[in-house]
């Protein structure tokens, strides 16, 4: 799984900010809002990543038992997918 | 070719109507500064404005004067560290006081409202499409030509105080709000750039805006009472 060309990711102003730039800001005109968990999630993406991988990527960066990280990545991923960012 | 000076810029522009000549005659400069840059607004530019939400409504001439902006505002966001700010822009005892929302919301309607409030004392700034920079560590908001359908605005600039968010609400009340929940308020009301480069220009602006004026959201029906409570809240004073 990698993000989509043609969004970056951003911090301003204490939040982490994505919006799609050059040809894919012709489709994707809106500005995601992510937090600090989601941020670290979609920059490991854009290398591309396993499910699994963005799982144990969670568990060695942040004090969270093995369920609530799969629960975590489940529901990322799944929201990415809802809004087509994924490929 | 007329020469204007908006948002502190010196630039040539190459219209083809007079209604953008006249749009502009407020700004037009005559001094000794040289030009930063010329702008030629084509017919490609044009048909640019009418692909726009809502652009095949207006004619050629009201779309130059919207191309002419928006070189004016490429401009100075490439090279001025300036952006476009959709809001009504007052000053008050030389301070400048912005209020945002969404068209329709009732930006100018509270504007108005100040000035009932505050006669003279309050100066139009720009009521719908000013220009904000960051120049020497301060937020200015400058007068534009683009002054919205009451025709307000002032040649001048004014010190950034706070900016207020608008929303329209049954009971007035006002409170500070986060940079975090002002930045998609923002970034709903400027021009939002397609290239990477511009991007980051745009970022590292607004990072210093929402980080260094105060920043408020208002929930108001229309009545002085909200001008009264935007207004103390805003610039600590009482009316």
């Amino acid at each position: 799984m990698k993000i989509r060309e043609g969004f970056i990711i951003r911090e301003v102003a204490g939040s982490f900010v994505v919006v799609a730039v050059g040809s894919a800001a012709k489709e994707f005109g809106g500005i995601i809002n992510l937090n600090e968990t989601g941020a670290f999630l979609w920059k490991a993406l854009e290398k591309g990543a396993t499910a699994e991988e963005l799982v144990s990527k969670l568990l060695e960066e942040y004090e969270v038992d093995e369920a609530t990280a799969r629960a975590d990545v489940d529901a990322f991923v799944k929201k990415l997918q809802e809004n087509q960012l994924v490929k | 070719m007329p020469r204007y000076k908006i948002a502190d810029v010196v630039f040539d522009a190459v219209p083809m109507y007079k209604y953008t000549v006249k749009l502009c005659e407020n700004y037009a400069y005559s001094g000794d500064a040289q030009p930063e840059f010329t702008a030629a607004i084509t017919q490609a530019d044009i048909d640019a404005e009418k692909a726009q939400e809502g652009g095949e409504n207006f004619p050629d001439y009201y779309l130059e004067s919207l191309a002419l902006f928006r070189k004016l505002c490429d401009y100075v966001l490439t090279k001025r560290q300036g952006i476009i700010f959709h809001s009504s822009a007052v000053a008050v005892d030389g301070k400048a006081y912005l209020f945002t929302a969404p068209s329709g919301t009732g930006k100018s309607t509270h504007a108005r409202l100040w000035k009932e409030m505050l006669g003279d004392r309050l100066v139009y700034i720009n009521d719908d499409k000013p220009i904000i920079r960051w120049v020497d560590g301060d937020f200015y908001v400058y007068g534009t030509p683009w002054n919205g359908k009451h025709r307000l605005d002032t040649n001048a600039r004014a010190k950034i105080a706070a900016i207020c968010e608008l929303k329209r609400g049954v009971k007035n009340s006002i409170s500070k709000i986060s940079p975090q929940e002002m930045l998609l308020v923002v970034m709903n009301q400027t021009i939002r750039p397609s290239e990477t480069d511009k991007v980051d220009n745009l970022f590292f602006i607004l990072d210093k805006l929402l980080t260094t004026v105060p920043l408020y959201r208002l929930e108001c029906n229309v009545s002085e009472e909200a001008a009264k409570i935007s207004y103390a809240a805003m610039t600590g004073n009482k009316i």
